[in-house]
Order: C-alpha cells, then structure tokens, then sequence
C-alpha cells in the first residue's frame, strides 16, 4: 500500500499576501545558509532562511505592485524579480546590501515571468513578453542590449505569450526559446534567426505554464484545461505531441521538473500539489495542504540530496515546504 | 650565659672535672660535668669536644657491670655535648654510633633489650638522635657504606625492636622518629640533600633492612588502638618514606641487571646486601601489597584523623614515588584515597582533595597505563557491587560507595575512555546506574493532583512567577534511596562522564538503554541530561581540566538526536490520566513497551468502567518520564545558550504542549523549562518568548490539526500561548485560529470538547486583549445593580456585547433570509456592531468588515450554537455555563424545564455513592460529574437569575454535598454553590444553612417579639456542622463588606 501523502515539513507564513513566485538559492557552501525567495502580492521580496525558517530580509522595488518572477544570477546576491509594475529589476544583495541595480522597463502589462539563460560567465540572456501583444524580446544582460524580437507571422493568432523557456542544448549549442501563447499553442524560437521553428497546438486554453527537459529534450504544458501535455522534439526540431495526462480537477498555474528530470510538480487551482514521475507521468503523490489555488512550485537546488526540498506558494498567503526526497 | 668563652679558660675549668671523671665513674661526677658544660661557649666547647667524650665514652666501655642510672646520665651528658657541638670525624661517629647502640644491647645473647630501664633506652635513643643530627655532610655518609651495613642493621634492629616491644608510648615514638633520621628521612631542615647517586647507595643498603622494618612497622601500625595514634601515625610516616625510597621508580630503574661485585674481602657483607633486580623488586611488591592492604584497611577506619590524614599522605607518597614498582598496590591505596574524600574530618578532606588534585594535574594516571588498568578494574568491580550495595546499604554507606565510584572516575579523568571502550565496563557501570536511579513511582497524588480547568490558572496577564519556577526541580523519590546526597552524586558520576568521556559512544549507548527497555526509560533519560550537562561542563566538579574542549556542533548534534527521541510521539505522548476526555483522542497513537494502551474507548459512554489496563503506577511513571525529559530540554537550552535558539523550531512545540497538560506536576515542569529556555536564549520572559517564536508555534500547531490524534495536543498549545501572550500575536494566531474552527467543523462529533477550551480561550483572550478599550462604553449601558454584581469581572461583560450583537446579527439574517427585510433607517443603529462604531464610514451603505478580533469572536460563536446540542453531557454544560454567562434571559427558562430537574436528581441520587466512597473514586468519572455539575451550578444559577423555586432545588441537591463524608474535592464546589446562592439570594440561603446548623442564639430585641427558633439551633455536631459555619461566616462577611468585595471573594476557587 502507498504511503500516505506527507504532511508539509514547515509551512512558512508572514507575506501577508498571495504568493506568486519562489526561487530557491541552496547551493552556497556551508556556512552559508540555505534561502528561498518569494515575490508576493502585494509587492514585496521575501528572503527566507531555510534554517531559522523566517524572514531575513525584506525587499521592497516594485511599487506595491504584485512580484510574478524571482530568479537569482549565479548566486544568491545577484537577484532579478520582475513586477506587476512592468518593471525586470536587478538586485544586488552582497554583504547585506539590498539596492536594485539595473532595472528594464518591459511595458508589457501581462503576467508572462521573464526567462533567464547563462550564457558565458556573467552574460546572460533574458526573454521577456514585449511591449506589442504578440511579441517576445530577448535582452543580454547586464548590458541590455537586444539580442533579438520575436515576432509571430502576421496572422498566426497566437495571442499573447503566457510563458517562456530558454533553454540550448549544450553550453556551445544556440540558445533557443520555447514559448507558450494564450491560444494555447507552444513555439520554438531560433534566435539567432529570429525565427519559429516549430509551433504545436498543445491545449485549448492558454499555456499556463511550461517546463522542458533538455535532455530528453520533451517538454510539459499545462493550462486551465483538466490535462496536461506532454511534448517532444524530434531530429528535424519540431515538436510534436508525446502524450496528455487528463487531470482530476481542472487548471494548473505552474509546472515544474525536478532538476533530476526524474519526478515533476503541478500546482494546482484544486489547491493541491501533484508530484508525477516525469518518464511515464505516473501520478505519485497529492501533497494537500493549502486553502487556496497554488501559484508556485519550485524545486531547491541544494548540493545535499536529502536537504533538498519542495517549496509550493498559494493564494492563500502561505509557503509550504516539503521534503519528498527521500520518499520518490 | 656562657662563662668560658676561650678554649683556653674554658680547657682550665672543665679540666678537673673530666680528670676526675676518668678516675671515678661515679653519678656525681657526670652530674659535675654537666654543670660545667653548661658554663662554656660553644665553640670553646666545640674545640674540646673530643677531650670532654674522651671520659664519658670511657666511662660506658669500662668493663664489668655498670650502674644503669649512672650510664643513663653518661648518655645524656654525651646528648648534651653533641647537641651543642658537632661531630666533624667519621671514626668519632661511627664510634659513638657503635658505643651509644651498645648501651642497649643485650649482655649476653638473648635478644631481649627490655631489661633496662624505660628512662635509660630513652635517653640512649634520644642520644642517637642529637649524634645523628650533630654530624653533616660527607661524614654521615660515611656510616652508609656496605662496610657498616652490620652496624647499621643492628641499630635499625635495636630500634625496631623498640618501636614494637616497648609499652611506653614516649619509647615508642622516640624510637620510630630516630629511625626515621636514621634512614635519612628526617622531617627537620638542615639536612643535606643527597644527590642522586648517594640516594641510590642508601637505598641499595636499606633495601637488606626493608623486610625487617616494613613487618615490623605495618605490626605497630596495625596493632593495639590503644597505644595512642602518634605511634601509629609516626610508623605510617616511616613505612611510606623507606619503601618510597627503596622501591622509587627513579631508582629501580638505574639498577643494572647484575649484581655489583665487591672486593673480596667485604664478600660476607656482599652477602647481606639486596640486589634490586627485576625480580627482587616484584617478590618485595607482592609481599608489600599484603602489608599494605592490611595497613589500609586497618587504618583509613582508625579512629583519629590523624592516622587516617597519615594515610592520605602515605598514598600521595607512594603514588608520586613508586607508581610502578607497586602498581598492585594501588587498587586498595587508591580506594583509600577516594574513600576519604568524605571523610567527617575536614582537615583530612581537603587534603584528600587536595592529594587527588594534584594527581589529577600531574598526570599520574595519565601517564601510567597500568594505573589506570587498576583503577579501571576497581571501577568494574565496584559497579559490579553497585546495585548489590544500594540494596542493602543504608544511605551513608550508599554515599561513601558513591563517592568512591565518582572518586575513580574523576581519577581516571581523560582516561575514562578506556572503561567506556571496554563493552563490558559500560555495560556494567551503566546498568548499575539505571538499577540505582530507579524512581519510586507508588506516589498516587502524582497522578491525583491535576491543574483543574484553564480558568482557574488564567491570570490576567498570564504572569508566570518567574522566581518561583527558576531552579526549582520537582523533587524525585527513588526506591533504593531517600538522601538528597545520593542523587547529587549520582548527578555527579554522570556528569562526569559526560565531562571526560567519549559523548557520541555515551550517549549512543544511554539512547539503546532508553528505547531498550520501558524500565529504563526514565533513568536513561535522566542520566541523558547529566551527561550533557556534564559534556558542556555545567555543573560538573572534576580534579582537572579536560585536554580537549567539546566541539559545539558535536553537542548540537548530540542535543538533537536526544531531542528528537524525546519528543518521539512514543515517548512523549503517554497515558498519564484516565480521564476520558484525553483518552478518547489517543488510540492511533502508537504506544510501546511499558506505555502500552489499548485504545478504542467509547466517548458516547458517559461512565466506563476504569481502564484496567492502565494502573497508577503507570501512570506516575508515565508522568515521571515526561518531566524528565522536559527537564532534559531545559537543560539542553542551558548547554547550548543562544544557539538553541535554532532547535526552538522542533522544541518549543512539544514543551508548551506539556505546559497546557492537565497533570500538574507536567505543566509546572514544562512551564519551569519555558523559563530555563527564555533564561538560556536570552528572552526576557516566556511571554517574549512565545511571542518571538509564535511562528514556530503557529506552524506546529497548523500541522498537528491536521492528525486527528494530535488535535488535543495542538489545542493545548494554542491554549498555551494565548494565556502567556497578548494582542501582538493576533495576526499569526488569527490565522491558525481559521484552522482550528474548519477542523472543529470537520469533526464536530469526537472532538468538540476538546476544541471548546480553546475556544474559550481564544475569548478570554480576545477580551483581555481588547476588552478594556470598548468595555467602558458598554458599561454605560448597564443598570447599576448588574454593574454592582458583575464589576469585578468586566471582562465578561464585552463579551456579553459581542454575543449580543451576534444574535442580533443573526436575528436579522434570519429576518433576511426569510424575505422579512427590516426597516433600514430604523434599524441601522442596532445592526452597525458597536466595536466598529468608531469606524468613519460606519453609516455608508455595505458591509462593514468588522475588526479582526471582533470576526474572530464571531466565528467562535457561531460554532459554539451548534455545540449546544452536543451528544456529550460534558460539552452541552460547558457551552451552557458559557452562554448562560453570557445570555441569561435567553436560557433561563429552558434550563429550569428542561435540565435542572436533571441535574439536582442525578446529584442526588449520586450522593450516597460519592459519601461512602474511598478515595480511588476522585479517578472515576462520576466524580468528575458531579464535580462539573456542582462547579458550574452556582455560577450557573447567578448568571441566569433562577427564581426562587429553582434555587431551593438547586440548595437541596447540593446540601448533602455539604457532608463531611462527601470527598473535599466535592465539599468544596459544594461550598462554592452556596457562595454563588448568597450573591442571589442571601437571605433565604441564610436560613436555609441555619436550618441545618444554628451557632449562634439570637435574643429577641424586645421580650414582646416571640423568640427566635431555627431547627437548626442546639444542634449536636454533625457532618454537615463544619461547612456550614464556614459559609455562614462568609456570609457574615459578605454582608458586612461592600458588595463588590463580596463578590470577589465568592468567585469560585
């Protein structure tokens, strides 16, 4: 018989408002401390420590306006977050500094979370949903300068794009960016041609979420829909459907594979968490918890296996921990 | 005074005399000499020196028999000479040395010395004495060369034979003291320091005597008490210093392997002399170790503290002397040692102490494998004995084995490791400790006395007494011991352990113990905490400093392991009472071993039968094993100070979950560890300490709701930090306040009562934190006669409001609901809730939110309707009492009809079976009914504003309650029904006790007026006397004092 499903390892409160994003940053050597980020509503950066389990610092550079993406760059003291106030902001946190350095003015009044790809030491590439509706810009950073603007062929009707990927398939490779658009199809983009390569009909309902393993280069979608889409990219690169996995309640708001590429999680309107196996989809756990829809789920990156952990941000103002390693 | 200061004047007058000294050896004429000598200079005298022996000396080899008295004054004039001059040629000494001895010898061969006079061997071995303190330097060595071994041996004989035979004490001393000089030990300054070398031949030439003399002395020490302890003290002193100096390490380790050869024509002395090879040195150790033992045991008893200080002294000797050559000796020399360590003479105490101190710091058994292998071995063995002695020794005897054990461990100190790695040594030594601190657990008020309600302990502010709580420890009963001391040493030997020892090997080895067996449990545990203490160095008294200091991280992980064991739902969730209320939660909790419960109690049953599983000593133990490990955490927060702080997160739950336990010696544990725990992380007060690490709390308490069988647990904490804390937690608690009404909601069935306190809590507390500021305009609104009542408790009063202003609410939703819309203009003041009057846009059109505390008691309250139709009797009275304080009219009619008539028969018809009952029936749940009911009918009856008739049913039902025969517990809430009945009622409950008992005649103010006749006056003392005079004095008292005074007063107690 299964185990029953786990209880949260410690549940994190004192945002004070819906969470909307998280972003582990475990991987400094001792005696750093382990950290979680968490953008919320009502504006604010939270910097948790994982060993006291409360708040260190609080950052506050969006206005009020609700924090939808945390990301680090290459460490725990270079964070970007981006905002409601269509605002990308760099942060600089080292030695208790918490001043934002840089920021980019996206003008795009979306939700789409920008993405991030390291591209040499201290350059990265960020795509970001652009100003024009359809659009999607790619920036390097810290520079700035545009790399290149994404523009589907006039009267693709994809809409808006809801979510982004970057991602290549080595580190000499070209950069190349998945996306999903709010008619429900996902594009991949060559950047350097600035061209779609490939566009598949995913879902009927926008892309929610996307998350894609470079590896066995096969991707998963979610959307408000009761299914998720499991899709790969064949030798020619373009993408075609692998498999869906109907869903007991309808609507997802984030998808996320376990750096492992070996087990995956959704979070769910339901209000639940589920934990798939990533090879065959095989459901594993409903981690249930929240009182409200789950907008986060994000992975830890921690270099000791069992002190890695789940992180789920709801609605409901709560951060819920999980440890599920040592159970999968 | 001396007359004859030149050799010259002084030659002239001593002169005649010594001529006619020479001439006739007569008493008279010594005297003469004597006299003169007394009249020169010393250094004259010096110059003269071997011109004035000359006629003493002759007057001794004289032949033929001598005159004892007159020999007797010729020796001591000869002392007299030579204690003022000194002997600068090896011929005169050894001559007088050979001529002095022969004083004593036997005439013939017999070996009998005692045929002279006491006086005479006196003042030979006082001559002795002077000779031997009057030669320096080389020329007393020259007595210790091989040559004059016979001599030496004869006087070392003669000396002995002294010491032993003689029954004059003085004798006895005299001559033990000139041995002691003659084997170059003597105690006075002046004598020179024999180099290394020397000190080895004089050693080689002693070591023929030392067979002799250390029969002999061991003889004399362990022989008749009554020769006085100087003798004996002074023999000790002598034994140590001959065998410390022919057996020291020093020396026998320059011996070479073969005998030296001497020249030829000293070979018959050759034959005397010892070679103190290998095996020389191990016979003579063996048979010295018997001679030792016997000393020992002898003597660490003696009577006077001064043998016994002798004896410390000879062991600090020895050990610095001769740790090796008499390595076997040290077992009893060393049990000596520690044993004195509490001896009833502090002089020889702290010498003790000092003796082991200096051990301890000269590394002697650091340094000495085969030291500490004896050591080691007398700790086996005696923690073999251990739990043999604790049985049949009484506690003094139980404090001297303890201090022994605790005297070699501290001995052993570093060296502790070598029994710890030994399996067999631990094993033993452990488990002799858990046999010793084994708990008395037949004390049933351990388990009686509970902490009744949260009401009574709800302070205002939830003020802790800091001062009281701090280094208090619940005192423990052990069954082989009552002496307070015992346990502090057995504190001691643990710390110790833990100071010196290896922790992670200890502290594995106590956790197998610990879930090994239910019958260690709680000795494990406590010998966890000691160890601990002991590794931080808390506490813990030890000989010396430990080489290498404890790693920080090492202990934390330590602590944690231990923690987490502790708070193990096996070993920290355990029956502690039959009370059904908390068994009905437990049975998905698995118990083991000892704590082993079979679950499965019904809760629709209103009086099971007693659970025949679970005894009181179980129970108590139970109970024990909690405060125990409760006062482990304490004591972890100390070791780790500001760095426990972290561990808060898994620690501070479980600790403030037994602070809300019913079991009061469980809560005042856990509250006195809150209190260790703020003190070590630097918080202020426990409140801070809630307060800052609500956090943890709140999450623990969100996660535990989520188990059923961790609901009553998670309540009680949240019950807990409401009493301690205040208004700044609202925000965090709020929240898990939303989490504990939508589980209530989930399981109205099973675990409403259990909710229900901290509902009334989360009220209590909500008024306390908010009541004052909106009280005041309520009680505007009140008539002055229910203000006179109920001023003393304004809090119930907000409270009052707010329901109030719920029903009103939920009159007018209910009016809504049924399409009956009120009139809005009209309406619109009653509906706006007064706490949020102040509010600016109160008056606008919408739904104003209330504040947060006021939704917050809202909610409560709406749950709370739906508990009033509870199946469980418990729950419907505890929701009726708190309505009832708070919506009198609203019920008082339904509880008249409906539930008194059933309260009063069933108390009633209980009372002849709680009368007659012993005092196991406090454990049944029909006393605990009875109890409920008559707890909450007074305040009840108040609150409601019964009539008249009520009250009379109400006054007899708990009347007979009034009995003497009746438990105390009952007597009392009895009492404090009639308290309630007089704030109603007083004159009519006036009568009603004076009809059952009349102390008092009351004369008619004026003879028209017929007198007064009570049935109860003249009434013999009977069972209900007693009460009732008390409450008729409280009435009097009542009535006398302002009545808001009264009222305080008659507030339940």
């Amino acid at each position: 018989m299964a185990l029953p499903p786990p209880d949260p390892q410690f549940v994190l409160r004192g945002t004070g408002a819906a969470v909307h994003t998280l972003h582990f940053s475990c991987g400094n050597q001792e005696p750093d401390v382990p950290i979680l980020f968490s953008g919320s509503e009502n504006g604010f950066i939270h910097v948790w420590n994982l060993k006291t389990h409360r708040v260190d610092k609080t950052l506050d550079g969006h206005g009020g306006s609700s924090v939808y993406c945390v990301e680090t760059m290459g460490g725990k003291n270079r964070l970007l977050s981006q905002g409601r106030d269509q605002r990308i902001c760099l942060w600089d946190l080292a030695e208790g500094r918490t001043s934002v350095t840089n920021s980019v003015f996206t003008e795009n009044v979306g939700f789409c979370r920008c993405a991030l790809l390291k591209v040499a030491q201290g350059r990265w590439l960020m795509a970001m949903a652009a100003k024009a509706p359809e659009e999607v810009q790619v920036l390097e950073l810290p520079s700035k300068t545009s790399v290149c603007t994404l523009k589907p062929e006039v009267g693709a009707k994809l809409g808006m794009p809801m979510c982004l990927k970057l991602w290549q398939h080595n580190c000499d490779s070209q950069p190349l960016l998945l996306a999903g658009y709010e008619d429900g199809s996902v594009v991949l983009w060559n950047l350097s041609m600035g061209k779609a390569l490939s566009q598949l009909v995913c879902h009927q309902e926008p892309v929610m979420s996307l998350d894609f393993d470079s590896e066995k280069e096969k991707g998963i979608s979610g959307s408000s829909e009761k299914v998720l889409s499991i899709w790969s990219l064949n030798e020619q690169q373009n993408l075609q459907v692998y498999k869906t996995q109907k869903l007991v309640n309808a609507g997802i708001s984030d998808i996320t594979i376990r750096p492992d590429k070996k087990i995956l999680a959704t979070a769910g309107w339901d209000h639940r968490i589920r934990i798939f196996g990533w090879k065959k989809l095989k459901p594993l756990a409903v981690l249930d918890y929240h009182t409200a829809t789950v907008h986060c789920v994000s992975f830890s990156d921690h270099r000791n296996p069992c002190e890695r952990l789940l992180a789920a941000g709801s609605k409901d103002h709560r951060i819920s921990i999980w440890s599920i390693y040592t159970q999968t | 005074m001396a007359v004859f200061d030149t050799p010259q004047e002084a030659f002239g007058a001593l002169r005649p005399v010594c001529v006619q000294l020479t001439r006739a050896q007569t008493m008279e004429n010594v005297a003469r000499l004597q006299a003169h000598l007394a009249a020169v200079s010393t250094s004259a005298l010096q110059e003269l020196q071997e011109y004035v022996l000359f006629p003493l000396r002759f007057a001794l080899k004289v032949p033929g028999p001598k005159q004892e008295r007159l020999v007797q004054s010729v020796v001591q004039c000869i002392s007299s000479v030579l204690a003022a001059t000194c002997v600068k040629k090896r011929e005169l000494l050894q001559e007088l040395f050979s001529e002095l001895c022969t004083c004593l010898s036997p005439p013939s061969s017999s070996s009998k010395p005692a045929a002279r006079s006491e006086e005479l061997k006196l003042a030979v071995i006082q001559a002795l004495h002077t000779l031997m303190h009057s030669t320096y330097g080389d020329v007393i060595l020259s007595l210790y060369q091989p040559s004059t071994l016979p001599l030496l041996g004869f006087a070392v004989s003669l000396l002995l034979g002294l010491a032993e035979q003689e029954k004059a004490k003085q004798i006895k001393i005299s001559a033990l003291k000139c041995l002691q000089v003659l084997v170059l030990q003597c105690d006075c300054q002046g004598h020179r320091h024999l180099d290394e070398d020397e000190a080895q031949q004089c050693g080689d030439l002693f070591a023929s005597f030392l067979p002799g003399i250390s029969i002999t002395l061991s003889r004399v020490i362990t022989g008749d008490i009554k020769q006085g302890h100087k003798p004996t003290v002074s023999a000790i002193r002598l034994f140590y210093l001959i065998v410390g100096l022919v057996m020291a390490d020093t020396q026998l380790a320059r011996i070479p392997k073969n005998k030296e050869k001497l020249p030829v024509e000293q070979s018959r002395i050759s034959e005397l002399m010892v070679h103190r090879g290998p095996d020389w040195s191990k016979s003579t150790a063996e048979k010295l170790s018997l001679l030792l033992h016997k000393m020992v045991e002898f003597s660490s008893v003696h009577p006077h503290w001064k043998v016994r200080l002798e004896l410390v002294e000879l062991v600090h000797h020895l050990l610095r002397n001769c740790s090796q050559s008499l390595v076997g000796s040290f077992s009893h020399l060393l049990k000596a040692l520690v044993g004195l360590v509490n001896d009833e003479n502090s002089e020889v105490q702290s010498r003790c102490n000092e003796v082991l101190q200096g051990i301890a710091e000269q590394r002697v058994v650091a340094q000495n494998r085969a030291l500490a292998d004896v050591l080691s071995e007398n700790l086996h063995s005696l923690a073999t004995a251990l739990p043999r002695l604790m049985n049949s020794q009484d506690d003094t005897g139980k404090v001297s084995t303890l201090s022994l054990l605790l005297g070699y461990l501290k001995l052993l100190g570093p060296k502790i490791n070598i029994v710890l790695n030994s399996i067999s040594h631990l094993h033993r030594l452990s488990k002799a400790l858990m046999q010793v601190l084994e708990l008395d657990v037949t004390d049933v008020k351990i388990v009686e006395d509970r902490r009744w309600g949260c009401e009574s302990t709800c302070g205002p502010s939830g003020s802790l007494q800091h001062a009281m709580l701090k280094g208090r420890c619940q005192k423990k009963y052990f069954r082989f011991f009552t002496e307070e001391k015992v346990f502090q040493l057995l504190q001691q030997v643990c710390r110790v352990l833990g100071y010196y020892g290896n922790l992670y090997l200890l502290v594995d080895h106590f956790m197998g113990l610990y879930s090994e067996s239910g019958m260690y449990r709680k000795q494990a545990a406590m010998a966890l905490n000691e160890l601990i203490a002991g590794a931080a160095g808390l506490g813990v008294d030890v000989l010396q400093e430990r080489e290498v200091l404890p790693n920080m991280d090492d202990l934390k992980g330590s602590i944690m392991s231990i923690l987490d064991e502790y708070t193990d739902q096996a070993n920290w969730y355990l029956i502690t009472s039959i009370d059904t209320e908390e068994i009905i939660h437990e049975p998905s909790v698995q118990h083991s071993g000892l704590s082993a419960h079979p679950g499965g109690t019904c809760s629709s049953v209103l009086l099971p039968s007693a659970e025949p599983h679970v005894t009181t000593h179980i129970m108590n133990s139970n109970i024990w094993q909690i405060c125990i490990q409760l006062e482990g955490v304490g004591c972890f927060a100390a070791v780790l100070g500001k760095e426990f702080r972290l561990l808060l997160l898994s620690a501070l739950y479980p600790v403030l979950e037994k602070a809300g336990d019913k079991t009061l010696l469980i809560s005042e544990t856990a509250l006195g560890t809150l209190v260790d725990i703020c003190e070590a992380c630097g918080y202020d007060s426990v409140q801070c300490l809630i307060n800052e690490n609500s956090d943890y709390l709140v999450n623990g308490i969100s996660l535990n709701l989520r188990q059923l069988a961790h609901q009553p647990h998670a309540s009680q904490v949240l019950d807990t930090m409401l009493r301690h804390s205040d208004a700044s937690l609202l925000p965090l608690v709020e929240d898990v306040i939303q989490d504990v009404l939508s589980t209530l909601d989930q399981s109205y069935n099973n675990q409403a009562s259990t909710f229900l306190r901290v509902l009334h809590s989360v009220m209590t507390a909500l008024v306390r934190w908010f009541g004052s500021s909106c009280g005041e305009e309520h009680q505007q609104r009140q008539t002055a006669e229910w203000r006179s009542r109920t001023l003393s408790q304004g809090q119930q009063v907000v409270t009052r409001q707010e329901v109030e202003q719920f029903f009103l609410d939920y009159v007018r939703q209910k009016q809504i609901a049924e399409g009956n819309l009120p009139d809005t203009g009209n309406e619109e003041a009653d509906e706006i809730p007064p706490l949020a009057k102040p509010e600016p846009n109160s008056d606008t059109e919408g739904e104003t939110p209330l504040p947060s505390h006021a939704q917050l008691a809202k909610d409560v309250m709406e749950r709370c309707i739906h508990l009033l139709s509870d199946g469980n009797l418990r729950v419907r009275l505890k929701v009726l009492c708190t309505l009832a304080q708070k919506c009198g009219d609203f019920l008082r009619q339904r509880f008249s009809k409906d539930v008194l008539p059933k309260l009063t028969s069933s108390l009633l018809s209980q009372a002849p079976a709680s009368a007659r009952a012993g005092p196991v029936y406090n454990h049944t749940l029909a006393f605990k009914l009875q109890l409920a009911v008559l707890e909450g009918l007074g305040s009840l009856c108040e609150k409601l504003d019964m009539g008249e008739n009520d009250l009379n049913k109400v006054a007899d039902a708990c009347l007979i309650y009034l009995s003497a025969k009746q438990p105390t517990k009952l007597q009392e809430a009895a009492q404090s029904v009639f308290l309630h009945l007089m704030h109603v009622d007083p004159d009519s409950t006036w009568l009603l006790l004076n009809e059952v008992c009349c102390p008092h005649q009351y004369e008619p103010p004026h003879i028209s007026l017929r007198p007064v006749k009570l049935s109860g006056m003249g009434r013999q003392r009977n069972e209900f006397t007693d009460n009732v005079l008390l409450l008729l004095e409280r009435l009097k008292q009542q009535e006398s004092a302002p009545p808001w005074a009264g009222a305080q007063e008659a507030s339940p107690p």
